[in-house]
């Protein structure tokens, strides 16, 4: 596994704060309006310190990935939404550890981040492809073996039908398709802690990203915290400012609320209301009185577009739960959607 | 105060019709109140200025517009609640005024038929077993209307009687049957029968509610099939619970509306922006008919419009679209 070792300490090299080549990138994705600077920071820094606590071994341990059982020999076709910085990260470095030939349509909204990894990568002359590019028509013909890409029920035919004509993937290529939108947070107590992880687990990245709080299921109501979130909250913002400023139908939606007398919490760029209905906007927050049993329902009502459950610590009976605190700052081995996407490919080779 | 005449009155513009409305429900209609204040809309010009309400507040809230220290007790009046299963919040609209229901529905199938030349038939379940549904409520009063005694409801999961086909034929009328989409195709499933050429076979939707997949087009090609007519002869209602108008798709693929009702189409991220001719929105309704409960209505819809108003459905808007991440071909 020397190889793995290499590729370990080149991403500690690019992760290095003092990397000019990661400060370029850094730069124009802040000086084009990409991200913010706040934003991008924080992602590194989960990155060193994923990368730091061993994170790599541990995930190749994980997903079983030995000299071996790899994914050798195959071609991985990945297309990135670049919603939040380096979002496509984790599936890049997952194919690469992999063995797989990586091939990377990256997003137009975040290309230098991933791009400059990925240069680093090919510059270590790995015996595997490494490709990419913001055009999806690089990868005319590739005839990949499989493809992962976040999607929805809508634009899944779309992507499928652009890969066909291009001949990018095979015609029994497999796809692997993340459908989770948000997390849940579950929240049984209510002190100083619980009030910090949850505002970053709302707000990081504008709330962007199903690993993003967009539903809270607390043993209380809004009101009864309703205050000391909202100085959190403005707090936060002054450290992390709000990149982005949310479309109209966030303020007719704070109208609506205001029309059937639902309780809120306005924040002209975020908006927490009272509801167990399907969070549909960004920049909103879902809020609900309930208990374990809420969350269960609630769960298993929305299905796989919930990637998450958080808590401050309790076990729920059948549920698979997260701590609330690494909602923004996952281990390396997380799994969107729960799926391990150096496994799959394990898997999906071996079948 | 508004009189309900004054909706149909045709010596005034819609917009002119559709101000005064706005006015009187943003005065006297609690809920759209506190939605125009939210919004900060106060007096408007012209129909871009008029909020849309999201249909959703006839599940969420008591949508009635009344003048101040009515007498009304909301207890005693008729209401309409949308069909769902137990456990589900169903829409529910009041009806202060049925009058204006009945004429809403009478005028507007004139504009768009010579409706005393019909038999009614519908093939739904029938008014006593269903006294909260709006459409039934529309096909019991056109049935009742009818003086010759051949309109009715059909009785469900029995086939057409040629018989009585015959009959509605010799009585020198038409004949129009109203179902919902698959209820119909049911109805030829169990057997086909002919109707006289010139019958009109009526769908009042349910594409979305059914087990089985299948275009409209296909549809419809099925059930001019079954009922050997044109396809041309199977038309489309599009109605709800919300609404007190509707409007009709007399052959074709696109919807027309009566002359106190118009439709938009919404930019779901900004309802108050109208999307471009020809792009994908959200369905927006003004129905000067709903005078007493919210005349301007954002619905879950997705459609299409071309010039002159006539517009398509699409289905149900699917919200998930809209937050998360999501690799879009035109913009990743």
């Amino acid at each position: 596994m020397q190889r793995i070792t290499k590729i370990s300490q080149t991403l500690k090299n690019w992760l290095n704060p003092k990397n000019p080549v990661l400060q370029k990138a850094i730069q124009q994705t802040v000086e084009e309006g990409l991200f913010s600077m706040e934003d991008v920071e924080f992602q590194l820094n989960v990155l060193r310190e994923n990368v730091e606590n061993g994170e790599i071994q541990e995930w190749i341990k994980r997903a079983g990935l030995n000299d071996r059982q790899n994914a050798k020999g195959e071609k991985v076709l990945c297309l990135h939404a670049g919603n939040l910085p380096l979002v496509g990260f984790q599936t890049a470095l997952g194919v690469i550890l992999s063995g797989a030939g990586y091939y990377g349509k990256l997003s137009r909204k975040d290309p230098y981040l991933l791009g400059s990894f990925l240069k680093e990568m090919q510059n270590l002359k790995l015996d595997q492809q490494i490709k990419f590019s913001t055009d999806l028509n690089a990868f005319q013909q590739l005839n990949a073996d499989a493809v992962v890409f976040a999607g929805s029920e809508t634009s899944v035919p779309q992507v499928k039908n652009k890969i066909s004509k291009l001949k990018a993937a095979l015609k029994e290529a497999n796809y692997i398709i993340r459908t989770a939108k948000f997390s849940i947070a579950y929240l049984d107590e209510w002190n100083e802690q619980v009030k910090c992880e949850l505002t970053e687990a709302m707000l990081r990245y504008g709330g962007k990203g199903c690993r993003s709080v967009a539903l809270v299921v607390a043993k209380f109501e809004l009101d009864e915290v309703k205050e000391e979130l909202l100085s959190e909250m403005q707090e936060f913002w002054e450290k992390n400012p709000q990149h982005q400023k949310p479309q109209p139908e966030l303020k007719y939606q704070y109208a609506y609320n205001k029309g059937i007398q639902r309780n809120q919490l306005w924040l002209e760029d975020f908006l927490i209301q009272e509801t167990d209905e399907f969070p549909e906007t960004n920049f909103t927050v879902n809020w609900v009185r309930g208990d374990e049993e809420k969350v269960r329902s609630l769960r298993m009502n929305f299905g796989n577009v919930v990637q998450s459950v958080y808590t401050t610590g309790a076990e729920i009976n059948g549920l698979k739960t997260e701590p609330l605190s690494k909602a923004q700052k996952p281990p390396l081995w997380w799994k969107p959607d729960g799926v391990d996407v150096v496994r799959i490919l394990l898997k999906s080779i071996d079948n | 105060m508004i009189k309900p005449d004054f909706i149909f009155k045709e010596d005034l513009t819609f917009e002119d019709k559709a101000i005064r409305i706005f006015e009187f429900q943003r005065e006297h209609n609690p809920a759209y109140q506190r939605f125009c204040e939210a919004l900060e809309i106060g007096e408007v010009h012209d129909l871009d200025q008029i909020p849309l309400l999201p249909i959703k507040a006839f599940k969420d809230s008591d949508i009635i517009t009344a003048k101040d220290h009515s007498e009304f007790k909301i207890e005693d009046l008729e209401f309409f609640q949308s069909s769902g299963t137990s456990g589900m919040v169903r829409s529910r609209h009041y009806l202060m005024d049925p009058e204006i229901y009945r004429q809403s529905i009478i005028r507007g199938m004139q504009y768009f038929y010579d409706l005393d030349d019909f038999v009614i038939w519908a093939y739904t379940p029938g008014y006593s077993s269903n006294p909260n549904s709006s459409l039934i409520w529309m096909l019991n009063m056109l049935i009742e209307r009818d003086g010759s005694g051949l309109s009715r409801f059909l009785e469900l999961n029995k086939p057409l009687d040629e018989s009585e086909v015959q009959k509605a034929t010799e009585s020198g009328k038409k004949l129009m049957l109203f179902g919902a989409a698959f209820g119909l195709l049911d109805l030829v499933e169990m057997k086909e029968t002919e109707l006289p050429d010139e019958s009109i076979v009526m769908e009042t939707g349910g594409m979305k509610t059914h087990r089985r997949e299948m275009s409209r087009e296909e549809l419809h090609r099925r059930l001019a099939n079954g009922f050997g007519i044109p396809m041309s002869n199977i038309h489309s209602e599009y109605g709800m619970t919300e609404l007190l108008s509707q409007a009709y798709n007399p052959g074709g693929y696109w919807f027309g509306t009566p002359p106190w009702m118009k439709v938009t189409i919404r930019n779901p991220k900004n309802p108050m922006e109208e999307v471009k001719i020809g792009e994908e929105g959200l369905i927006g309704v003004m129905d000067l008919a709903n005078l007493y409960s919210c005349s301007f209505i954002l619905t879950g819809d997705k459609g299409i419009q071309v010039g002159g108003g006539k517009f398509q459905v699409l289905g149900r808007w699917n919200p998930q679209n809209l937050r998360g991440c999501n690799f879009l071909i035109d913009r990743d």
